[in-house]
C-alpha cells in the first residue's frame, strides 16, 4: 500500500501584519467625526443614550406633523391651506433643538478631555484643527438634520395636501433653498458656540449649563436694554427695533435667518432689513469666528 | 532582527536606522529646564528600554517623536524620516501607548480600540479586524465586549497597548506599560513586548525599573538630567565583575576557613563571595565545597546590573 | 492550629497585631479572617492587585472597621484612641496631595495635626527624603516620585514608631527609588516597624526581611521567603547548571534517587529534585567524579518572585 503523502500544518496566529490602506489626515478627521456623530446620537450604546436625542428630534418634528396633519384635514374647509407655522418661523430656537445641542456638544467634547483621551488621538495622523473641524462639523451636521428633516416633512406634506403639488412646488420654489442655508447657518452657529464653551470644561453638566446661561443672560439682557417693545433689531420684519437686539445672543442666528428669508439685492447693496443687516451679520460673525478662534487655540496641540 | 518599517511615501531611504537624534536640545521655562540636552541617539530596530532619572526627558522625547513638540536645536529622524519635516506622517507609522489613565470608560473595549483604528486612517471594516486581532494578542478575551469601566488595571493596561498596535505600527512608543501591575501582570505585560519584537514591531519602552530593561530589552538607552548617559545592547553594558558568590547554606563560615587563602567574603545572607581569575579557581572552590562534605547550593558569577551601570554615573555626575 | 510562638506569620516583639479581621463591602469580602503581627524591621505585604492589602493597611491604622475582629497598634485599638494614632502613620497609593503647597507645607500642616510642637520635626522629615533643597516648591510642579517623598516626610514629622506604605516606590526613578529603599532600611534599622506593599518583588527581596502574602483577603504565606520556599515541600525544586558538559552532567544526575527529571535547554541544564539539600550535597561529587567542570549553581525558584508565583497560583 503506498503512503498517502498527506501533509499538517500549525499556523501561526502570531501577528498578522496590515498591508493594506492607511488614509491620512482625511480619513482620521472624517473618522473621527463620524465617531462623534455615532456618540451624539448614542448609537454602539445603551438604548438609555439613544432615547434622548431622538425623543428631540420627535418633538422638532410635531410642529410639522400638526401643521400638515391641520392642513390635510381642513382642505376642503379653505380657500388657502392653512398655515399654522411658516418655513421662515420653523427655522427657529426650538427648546428641543437647544437643550440638544446643550447636551450634545459636552457629551462629544468633555469626555475626551476628562478621560485624558486627547494624546491618544493626537498621536494620530489629526491636527488640532481637524479635530475642531471634525467636533464642529459632527454637532453642526446633527443639528442641521434635526432642522432641516421637519422641514421637509413640511413642505413635502404641504405639497401633497394641496390642490396641485407641482404648483405648490413651483410658487415656494425659492424655500428649497433658503431652508437649507438657514438652517446650515443656525447650525454652524450654535455648534461653534456650544463646542468652544464645553471645551473649557471636563463635566458635561458644567458646560451645558455654561452654555445655557450664557444664552439666556444675553438673552435677557437684550431685552433690558432694547426695552420691551424693541427685542429685534431694526428694520427687521416687523418695524421698529433696537441695535441692542444685537446683544442677544441667542437669537442672533434668527437675523441672520431673516436676512436670507427677507433680504434682497439691491443696487448691489443687501437690504430687506434696513439698518440691521450689517449688525446681523457682524454679530453672526464675531460669535462663530471667536467660536472657532477660541477652539483652535484651545486644541493648538503642537507647541510653534 | 527584521527591520519593518514599510516605506511611506518616496522620503523613506535608510531603514536600518531605526531612529536617529543628533543633538536634539529641548528647553522649558526660558532655558532653566533642560529637558533634552544635545541628545545624539541611534538605535537599531528592536526592543529598546529608556530609562531616565528626572522624568522630564523621557515624556518630552517622545512628544518630540510623535511631532507634538519642535525642539529648540537638533533633529530626530525616524527611519530616515525627519520628525519635523512630516509630523503627521511619522504619526500614522507610530503607536503611542501613555502612561497615564486614557481610555473612555462608558465604551467597550473592543469599539474603543476600532474606533481608535479608524482614527488611525483604517477603514471601518479594517479596523474591525485589526481590532479583533490585536485585542486577541493583547490576550483580552470575552472582556473586550465589556464596558472599560469594569476593567482591572491589567486590562486597562492591554486596552491601551492594543489601541497602540491596531494601525500596524512600526514603532510603538511604550510609556511605563507595567506601570500599576502585580507581579504576574508584569511577567505577561513584558512577555508581550518581547514577543513584539518578535514580529518586527520595534518597541522603545520607557521605565524606571532597569529590571525590567533587562529581562525585555535588546538594547537600553539611560539618560540623565536630558543628556546620555549610556547606549547599547544590554548584554554589552553588563560586564562580570571577577568575582563569584558561593551559597553553601548555613555552613558559609566552614567555607570561609576551607578557602582561607583566597581571601573570602561572608556576607549577612550567609553567602561567601571570592574572587575568581579562570576556571582553575573554579574547580578548586568546588573541590573544596566535596572535601569539606558542604552542600552547593549555589554558584553564580556577580555581574554588574543594570542598576548599578546607572547609578555609578549618576552619582559620577552629581558629585562631578 | 498554629502555635502563634512558632507561626512566621506572628512576632515576639510585636507593634501591631492583626486579630481575626473580616471585611466586605457589599457582597465583596476584602478580608477573610486574617490574622497576623508585625514588628520592628522592614516587612513586606505582598499580594496580587485586590486583594486586600489597602484594606488591611486602613484597618491597621485605624482608618476602617473591620467587620470582624480588629487590629491593636501598641496593644491598643487605633480606631479608640487619638493618641495612638500618632505612632502609626500611614502613606496611601493614591497620587493625590494638595498641588498648591510645598512639601514644608505638607509636613508642617501634619506636625500640627499630630500635636507636633517640634519645628525640627519638620527638618529633620525633609532631610531623610532629601527634599531640603526643594522644600518650598509646589507640589503641583512635581514628579510623581518626588511626591512620594514628601508624603513620605509628612508621614515622618509625627516619629511614628509604625510606618505603613501603600506602593511608595509608585513612579520614582530608579535614583528615587535606590534613595527609598536605604531610607526604609534605615527606618526598620533603627527600631521602626516599616510594613511596605509593592509589586517590584526583587526591591523588596533587598527592603524586607520578612514578608505578608496575601491572596483573596487570606493569609497566604509569611516568613523569609527562603523558607516559604522550603516549607513548599511536594513541590520540586529547580536548579540551573551550567558545565563543561551539561549532557554529562545530566546522565550522571539522572542517577541519583533525588532527581526527579533534567531538562537541557537554554545553555544549560535544569534539574528537578524532591529534596534541594540532598542534590546540592551530591551534586560537587558527582561533577568530580565525572571529570566535568561546574561554571554556575543557581536555585530558579529561590527568588522572591517564584516564590511568589507558587503562592499565589
Amino acid at each position: 500500500m503506498t503512503a498517502v503523502d498527506r501533509a499538517g500544518r500549525v499556523y501561526d496566529r502570531g501577528y498578522r501584519p496590515y498591508d493594506g490602506e492607511l488614509g491620512g489626515r482625511a480619513a482620521a478627521r472624517l473618522a473621527l467625526f463620524r465617531a462623534s456623530v455615532r456618540r451624539a446620537l448614542g448609537m454602539r450604546r445603551s438604548w438609555r443614550q439613544k432615547l434622548f436625542p431622538w425623543v428631540l428630534l420627535a418633538i422638532a418634528t410635531v410642529p410639522a406633523v400638526v401643521n400638515v396633519g391641520v392642513a390635510y384635514l381642513t382642505r376642503d374647509q379653505f380657500e388657502d391651506a392653512i398655515e399654522i407655522i411658516t418655513y421662515r418661523e420653523y427655522v427657529g430656537v426650538s427648546t428641543a433643538l437647544l437643550v440638544f445641542v446643550g447636551l450634545t456638544a459636552p457629551d462629544v467634547i468633555c469626555p475626551d478631555r476628562r478621560h485624558r483621551m486627547l494624546p491618544l488621538l493626537f498621536s494620530r495622523p489629526l491636527t488640532g484643527a481637524d479635530y475642531v473641524v471634525a467636533k464642529v462639523g459632527a454637532i453642526a451636521a446633527i443639528v442641521f438634520a434635526f432642522g432641516f428633516l421637519p422641514q421637509v416633512l413640511l413642505f413635502v406634506g404641504q405639497m401633497l395636501v394641496s390642490d396641485a403639488a407641482i404648483d405648490y412646488l413651483t410658487d415656494n420654489a425659492e424655500v428649497l433653498w433658503q431652508v437649507p442655508v438657514a438652517v446650515a447657518l443656525l447650525a454652524l452657529y450654535y455648534a461653534s458656540l456650544a463646542v468652544a464653551i464645553a471645551s473649557f470644561a471636563t463635566r458635561r453638566i458644567v458646560a451645558a449649563a455654561a452654555l445655557l446661561i450664557l444664552l439666556l443672560v444675553t438673552s435677557i439682557t437684550a431685552g433690558i436694554l432694547a426695552g420691551p417693545e424693541e427685542r429685534h433689531l431694526p428694520g427687521a420684519i416687523d418695524d421698529g427695533g433696537s441695535a441692542w437686539a444685537a446683544v442677544n445672543l441667542l437669537a442672533a442666528p434668527l437675523h441672520v435667518r431673516d436676512l436670507v428669508f427677507e433680504g434682497e439685492i439691491v443696487d448691489g447693496r443687501l437690504v430687506g432689513v434696513a439698518g440691521g443687516p450689517a449688525i446681523a451679520l457682524a454679530v453672526y460673525l464675531t460669535v462663530v469666528g471667536a467660536s472657532l478662534g477660541t477652539l483652535l487655540w484651545r486644541y493648538r496641540w503642537v507647541e510653534a | 532582527m527584521p527591520s519593518r518599517w514599510p516605506p511611506v511615501g518616496e522620503r523613506l531611504r535608510d531603514v536600518a536606522a531605526l531612529l536617529e537624534t543628533e543633538h536634539l536640545t529641548k528647553t522649558y521655562a526660558g532655558g532653566s529646564v533642560r529637558a533634552l540636552d544635545g541628545l545624539d541617539l541611534a538605535l537599531e530596530p528592536g526592543v529598546t528600554g529608556l530609562v531616565g532619572a528626572n522624568g522630564a526627558g523621557k515624556s518630552t522625547f517622545f512628544r518630540i517623536l510623535l511631532g507634538l513638540t519642535h525642539p529648540d536645536s537638533g533633529t530626530a529622524r525616524i527611519g530616515g524620516v525627519d520628525v519635523a519635516g512630516d509630523p503627521v506622517g511619522v504619526r500614522s507609522r507610530l503607536g503611542y501607548m501613555p502612561e497615564h489613565d486614557c481610555l473612555p470608560t462608558d465604551q467597550t473595549a473592543a469599539d474603543v480600540v476600532a474606533t481608535l483604528g479608524e482614527i488611525a486612517g483604517l477603514p471601518s471594516r479594517a479596523a474591525r479586524q485589526r481590532a479583533s486581532d490585536v485585542l486577541d494578542l493583547v490576550g483580552l478575551d470575552e472582556a473586550r465586549f465589556r464596558p472599560i469601566e469594569g476593567f482591572s488595571t491589567g486590562m486597562r493596561q492591554r486596552t491601551k497597548l492594543a489601541q497602540a498596535l491596531v494601525a500596524d505600527p512600526a514603532l510603538v512608543l511604550l510609556d511605563e506599560p507595567t506601570a500599576g501591575l502585580d507581579p504576574q501582570g508584569r511577567h505577561e505585560m513584558l512577555d508581550l513586548v518581547r514577543r513584539l519584537g518578535t514580529f518586527g514591531i520595534s518597541v522603545i519602552m520607557a521605565t524606571h525599573l532597569l529590571d525590567d530593561v533587562q529581562t525585555t530589552c535588546d538594547h537600553v538607552v539611560m539618560i540623565d538630567a536630558g543628556r546620555l548617559v549610556a547606549s547599547g545592547h544590554t548584554e554589552s553594558l553588563l560586564h562580570t565583575t571577577g568575582v563569584v558568590r558561593v551559597d553553601v547554606g548555613l555552613h558559609g563560615a566552614a567555607l570561609v576557613t576551607a578557602l582561607a587563602d583566597r581571601h573570602p567574603t561572608l556576607l549577612t545572607d550567609g553567602t561567601v563571595e571570592l574572587a575568581v581569575d579562570g576556571d582553575d579557581d573554579l574547580d578548586a572552590i568546588v573541590a573544596a565545597v566535596a572535601d569539606a562534605g558542604l552542600p552547593l547550593h549555589g554558584l553564580t558569577s556577580q555581574r554588574s546590573s543594570l542598576d548599578d551601570v546607572f547609578l555609578a554615573d549618576h552619582q559620577q555626575r552629581t558629585a562631578g | 492550629m498554629n502555635d502563634p510562638a512558632l507561626d512566621p506569620a506572628f512576632v515576639d516583639d510585636a507593634t501591631v497585631v492583626v486579630d481575626d479581621v473580616s471585611v466586605w463591602f457589599g457582597q465583596k469580602v476584602a478580608l477573610s479572617e486574617l490574622s497576623c503581627s508585625f514588628g520592628p524591621g522592614v516587612t513586606g505585604l505582598l499580594g496580587p492587585n485586590g486583594a486586600g492589602k489597602t484594606t488591611l493597611m486602613r484597618v491597621m491604622c485605624g482608618l476602617l472597621r473591620a467587620r470582624r475582629g480588629g487590629a491593636r497598634v501598641l496593644g491598643v485599638d487605633p480606631r479608640q484612641s487619638r493618641d495612638v494614632q500618632a505612632h502609626i502613620a500611614l502613606v496611601p497609593e493614591e497620587d493625590a496631595v494638595p498641588e498648591a503647597l510645598t512639601p514644608r507645607q505638607l509636613a508642617e500642616y501634619q506636625a500640627t495635626l499630630g500635636g507636633v510642637a517640634d519645628r525640627d520635626a519638620v527638618e529633620r522629615a525633609l532631610a531623610a527624603v532629601s527634599l531640603t533643597d526643594v522644600a518650598d516648591r509646589r507640589l503641583g510642579g512635581f514628579s510623581k516620585g518626588m511626591r512620594q517623598r514628601a508624603k513620605v516626610a509628612a508621614a515622618l514629622v509625627t516619629d511614628p514608631r509604625v510606618l505603613v506604605l501603600d506602593e511608595p516606590l509608585n513612579g520614582a526613578d530608579p535614583v528615587q527609588r535606590v534613595a527609598l529603599i536605604e531610607l526604609f532600611q534605615r527606618l526598620g534599622a533603627a527600631g521602626r516597624t516599616v510594613i511596605v506593599s509593592s509589586h517590584v518583588l526583587h526591591e523588596v527581596e533587598r527592603l524586607a526581611e520578612r514578608v505578608v502574602v496575601i491572596v483573596h483577603g487570606r493569609l497566604a504565606a509569611a516568613g523569609d521567603h527562603r523558607a516559604i520556599r522550603d516549607a513548599m515541600a511536594d513541590r520540586p525544586r529547580r536548579v540551573l547548571l551550567r558545565s563543561s558538559d551539561d549532557r554529562r552532567l545530566a546522565t550522571g544526575l539522572l542517577g541519583l534517587e533525588q532527581v526527579v527529571a533534567v531538562e537541557l535547554a537554554g545553555g544549560g541544564l535544569t534539574v528537578s529534585t524532591g529534596n534541594a539539600g540532598d542534590l546540592a550535597l551530591a551534586l560537587p561529587h558527582v561533577s568530580r567524579d565525572l571529570g566535568v567542570r561546574l561554571r554556575e549553581v543557581r536555585a530558579l525558584d529561590a527568588s522572591l518572585d517564584s516564590v511568589f508565583a507558587e503562592v499565589t497560583r
